[in-house]
């Protein structure tokens, strides 16, 4: 969980470094004129995913390790992990449905594309309204582009974004918009990045005391949640909007359903957990096999109050492992990298500390579809093949201590870290790289500190990871050589490839599914080919516990879902309080009443190798 | 009389008899001195290289010597011997070669992960973990005495760095007073209010600190405390008749501070000596707990406290830890509570 919000961080951080720059189309000057043969879409055959059983009200109780340190969406510190909920209230024009990833409408009913595959129209729904009252218009998304451009908001990456890639917004009437983007790309892949969100034009003032200004003040918002009564440093708790205008949408109903959702800063994990054990949280992640098998045992889970839930989602996997900088002294020879991805026991990680609870992960990019490579398998551990490289690569002979050495220098390389957690796994994968003659040096850093080396390309080996997302894999930022070499770019394994460049090009300017789905191929091996990044694992699944008053619909939760009880979000708030069990299950702690207990495990999405 | 080869004064001797007559505290230094002395040679006691290696009519000892890599013993492998293997192997061929083993066959290193079960483990006299396993599978004993060996190594050296300076310093301000004094004072008001802990933990987060650093950084903000007691000391001896004697037969600065001042202000000095050594271990665990200490996977104590703490449920990694910080601070507490009335004027001293 916090691997997967500090991942999520960093990708929107590094983001920032890895825009291309483009020639700029601004907005024409002629009157706009909307396109009479445009084929209007729309998507209300896809089923529901929440469950007409759903009731309303309670209050769900969830924990932020820290206070959120700004509520504003965008600017200095907005990047907390608090933002999550202010953005998951904050609906962009379209969806993506989380089952069958169709587009679905949220502040826009129809769509259009226009033929020069840059420019998508929408039709706005006329019943959107901001958590004032006032009701969304075109302007709204007008001042979107003002508002992200605008020096005052102090946000580099948004002041790019929303200049380089998001090139224009053009009105058309109060509810008829066009999106433009600066290059052409396939319809879906368009059309999810076109569809950004609207911004109060009469909430906000902008200016140079903007960021002050707007520190502690609360936006309002389309979503269901708002942010309702704060207590600087405790709780911030969020309250249903009763005559929230999404309420009878298709794919809205019967979402969203307790009153309040309070979120309560405890700044240590275990203890959250024991507030979670003693009944004053709702629900837990246990993602970690520690808290999995250790934590969440004995006699609230034996008698039914708590259940526990493991369900298999099929999301663009995080990209965690090792990326190795290529303008090393040693580790510029692919030998070596192919050595050390050799040398790595990955197996033993997994079925030791890990409990046998985690995947190994094959390539880079997996769970998109068929943009993934799936004939890729990592190079796993194999002292002979590691014995070869380096011999190859002329690390012959080894030191007093076992390691290699070659002309004086031993083969010794530091890896940079940022989560304790991670010690357990990389000790033993130092113990067994000690075999080929490999040593590695741990460097567990603080987050920031390890953020600042990587981008400055300080380090050897950086264990880390960057947040999936989107519909298909992207290389530019990662292998393309203008990133290479520098600071503040993504491409923080510094490769530098001519053949790879160009076909990193041709994947971006290509505009049909087929030949993009070929040159991603390609492109993955060439990754692999590269041997800068070395896979380490994947978790196919999010795996919680719960009081057993929460209900589910019975499929759970969807396909996307990072976790099942998310109260917000795309594919959030499918759960409910039911308030007659809460008390049944309050009387049965005292009394010592049992239930029946529940463990379930959900493989529906699971994705079999 | 002669002590460990010295010759040493009636007031030493006096001291000496007292602070053995002192049983609590006396038996304190004999088991801690036992235990330090046992740390240094950990090797031949918890290790997972063996002791002796017989192997084709010849003898190896590999605890001190090079990596003697698997095939120096036949096996097909080039990275260094799994002895506990080979002892099996050898035991099950029969023939003249055998192995033998320390007491505990583990390194503080090494993670010993079975298929079928999940560290931490807890203690199994079968399993040779007397104290169980941590999280990573490495023996808790193992690192618990090669941790007490860093703590101890640590706190010794922070020791002497610490009083070489604060003594130094505080001798010199208050032998030569005026200017010189007034200058220290205040330099030494303002150094001693920028917080160590903060200052190491700024350091850490942009280079992770080694031993030395950490040594370093901890000394340069802990001899100030130090100097007052000198300063203080030195005006008093200063002023005495034989100070005065010395110098008007013609003794220089140098030889007054050496050979009378120091050796008149030392017992001030040894009184202070063993809770220094418990803030220096308790100061390393407290930075090993908050993972601003040793870069991992070095043993430490605070590190294992770390772990047990976030893991209460397997209760043999917090309370062997406890336990053994709790034994070794009031070792240490015993002997400074002995050496202290040992070294009471008030016991020394008949006034008439």
């Amino acid at each position: 969980m916090n691997n997967r919000a500090l991942g999520r961080l960093l990708g929107w951080m590094l983001g920032a470094a890895a825009i291309l720059i483009v020639g700029l189309h601004g907005a024409q000057a002629q009157p706009p004129q909307l396109p009479a043969d445009l084929h209007w879409q729309t998507n209300d055959s896809d089923p529901i995913f929440a469950d007409p059983a759903a009731q309303r009200g309670g209050r769900f109780r969830s924990f932020m390790q820290s206070f959120p340190p700004t509520l504003r969406l965008v600017g200095p510190d907005a990047n907390s992990g608090f933002v999550s909920y202010l953005r998951q209230n904050n609906l962009a024009l379209v969806n993506m449905h989380p089952d069958t990833l169709n587009p679905i409408p949220e502040l826009a009913t129809h769509w259009a594309f226009d033929p020069d595959g840059k420019t998508v129209y929408f039709k706005l729904d006329p019943e959107a309204r901001w958590s004032d009252g006032v009701p969304v218009t075109a302007d709204d998304y007008l001042f979107t582009l003002e508002f992200m451009r605008s020096k005052y908001i102090v946000a580099p990456w948004y002041n790019n974004y929303y200049t380089e890639i998001i090139t224009g917004v053009v009105k058309y009437d109060d509810h008829t918009i066009a999106v433009r983007e600066a290059s052409a790309k396939p319809p879906n892949e368009l059309l999810f990045d076109v569809a950004i969100s609207p911004t109060p034009r009469h909430f906000h003032k902008l200016d140079e005391h903007w960021v002050e200004d707007y520190n502690w003040r609360i936006e309002p918002n389309t979503g269901p949640y708002a942010i309702d009564s704060i207590r600087k440093g405790k709780y911030v708790e969020f309250k249903r909007k009763a005559d929230w205008w999404g309420n009878d949408k298709k794919y809205f109903r019967y979402r969203f359903n307790p009153d309040y959702i309070r979120i309560k800063v405890i700044r240590d994990l275990n203890i959250a957990y024991n507030y979670f054990s003693k009944g004053e949280l709702d629900s837990f992640p246990l993602v970690m096999p520690r808290l999995w098998y250790q934590k969440a045992q004995g006699s609230p889970y034996e008698h039914g109050y708590i259940g526990k839930i493991k369900f298999y989602n099929d999301v663009p996997q995080p990209v965690l492992g090792m990326f190795l900088n290529e303008d090393d002294p040693i580790l510029a020879d692919r030998n070596v990298r192919y050595a050390l991805a050799h040398a790595m026991n990955f197996d033993k990680v997994l079925t030791t500390v890990l409990r046998g609870d985690y995947e190994r992960k094959q390539t880079q990019n997996e769970g998109y579809g068929d943009y993934t490579n799936r004939t890729i398998r990592a190079r796993p551990f194999d002292l002979q093949k590691a014995d070869e490289y380096l011999n190859k690569a002329g690390w012959t002979r080894r030191g007093p201590d076992g390691i290699r050495v070659k002309d004086g220098q031993r083969l010794s390389l530091r890896i940079s870290y940022s989560s304790d957690d991670h010690t357990p796994r990389l000790v033993v994968l130092k113990e067994e790289a000690r075999k080929a003659g490999i040593e590695l040096n741990l460097q567990l850093l603080d987050a920031t500190a390890a953020y600042k080396q990587v981008m400055e390309k300080k380090h050897q080996i950086a264990w880390m990871g960057w947040q999936g997302g989107g519909i298909a894999p992207t290389y530019w930022e990662f292998y393309h050589s203008v990133n290479a070499h520098k600071p503040q770019t993504n491409n923080i394994t510094n490769t530098d490839n001519k053949a790879m460049d160009e076909k990193i090009i041709a994947y971006r300017d290509a505009t049909d599914k087929a030949t993009r789905v070929r040159l991603a191929h390609e492109l993955e091996q060439m990754v692999f080919d590269d041997g800068a990044y070395i896979p380490s694992y994947k978790i196919p699944y999010t795996r919680e516990g719960f009081w057993r008053w929460l209900k589910m619909p019975p499929q759970h939760a969807t396909r996307s879902s990072d976790l099942v009880f998310d109260p917000m979000g795309a594919t959030g708030g499918l759960f409910w309080i039911d308030e007659e069990e809460k008390s049944r299950v309050q009387k049965a702690r005292i009394t010592g009443e049992s239930f029946e207990p529940i463990n379930i495990v959900d493989e529906r999405w699971r994705v079999r190798p | 009389m002669i002590m460990f080869g010295l010759r040493v004064n009636p007031v030493t001797r006096r001291r000496w008899s007292r602070f053995r007559s002192l049983r609590r505290g006396y038996w304190s230094a004999l088991l801690l001195g036992a235990l330090i002395a046992l740390s240094l040679v950990a090797e031949l006691l918890i290790n997972n290289r063996a002791l002796i290696v017989h192997y084709q009519d010849h003898w190896y000892f590999p605890t001190y010597a090079d990596v003697m890599p698997g095939t120096t013993f036949g096996q097909d492998y080039a990275y260094e011997t799994d002895y506990k293997a080979l002892r099996r192997q050898f035991a099950a061929e029969g023939g003249g070669n055998w192995v033998l083993m320390p007491p505990i066959p583990y390194s503080p290193f090494e993670t010993d992960l079975r298929a079928d079960q999940f560290p931490p483990l807890p203690p199994s006299l079968e399993g040779r973990h007397l104290l169980g396993t941590d999280t990573t599978g490495r023996d808790i004993l193992a690192r618990l005495v090669y941790g007490f060996r860093t703590a101890i190594g640590f706190s010794l050296l922070l020791l002497v760095l610490e009083y070489g300076i604060g003594v130094g310093i505080g001798c010199l301000m208050g032998f030569w007073g005026g200017g010189f004094d007034l200058g220290f004072q205040r330099i030494i008001e303002v150094w001693s209010n920028i917080p160590t802990l903060y200052v190491i933990m700024i350091v850490a987060s942009i280079v992770p600190p080694g031993f030395w650093t950490l040594l370093l950084i901890m000394a340069a903000f802990g001899w100030t405390s130090m100097t007052w007691y000198m300063r203080t000391a030195t005006y008093k001896e200063k002023a005495r008749d034989y100070v005065m004697a010395a110098r008007a037969i013609g003794a220089g600065g140098g030889r007054i501070v050496l050979r009378h001042i120091l050796p008149n202000t030392v017992s001030t000095v040894v009184t202070f000596i063993p809770f220094s050594i418990a803030a220096g271990i308790a100061a390393l665990s407290a930075l090993d707990y908050l993972g601003f200490g040793l870069p991992p996977p070095t043993p430490s104590w605070g590190e294992l406290l770390k772990q047990g703490t976030d893991n209460l449920e397997s209760l043999w990694i917090v309370s062997s830890v406890v336990v053994a910080m709790t034994l070794v601070l009031t070792l240490v507490t015993f002997i400074g509570e002995a050496i202290r009335e040992a070294f009471d004027p008030k016991v020394q001293i008949h006034y008439e």
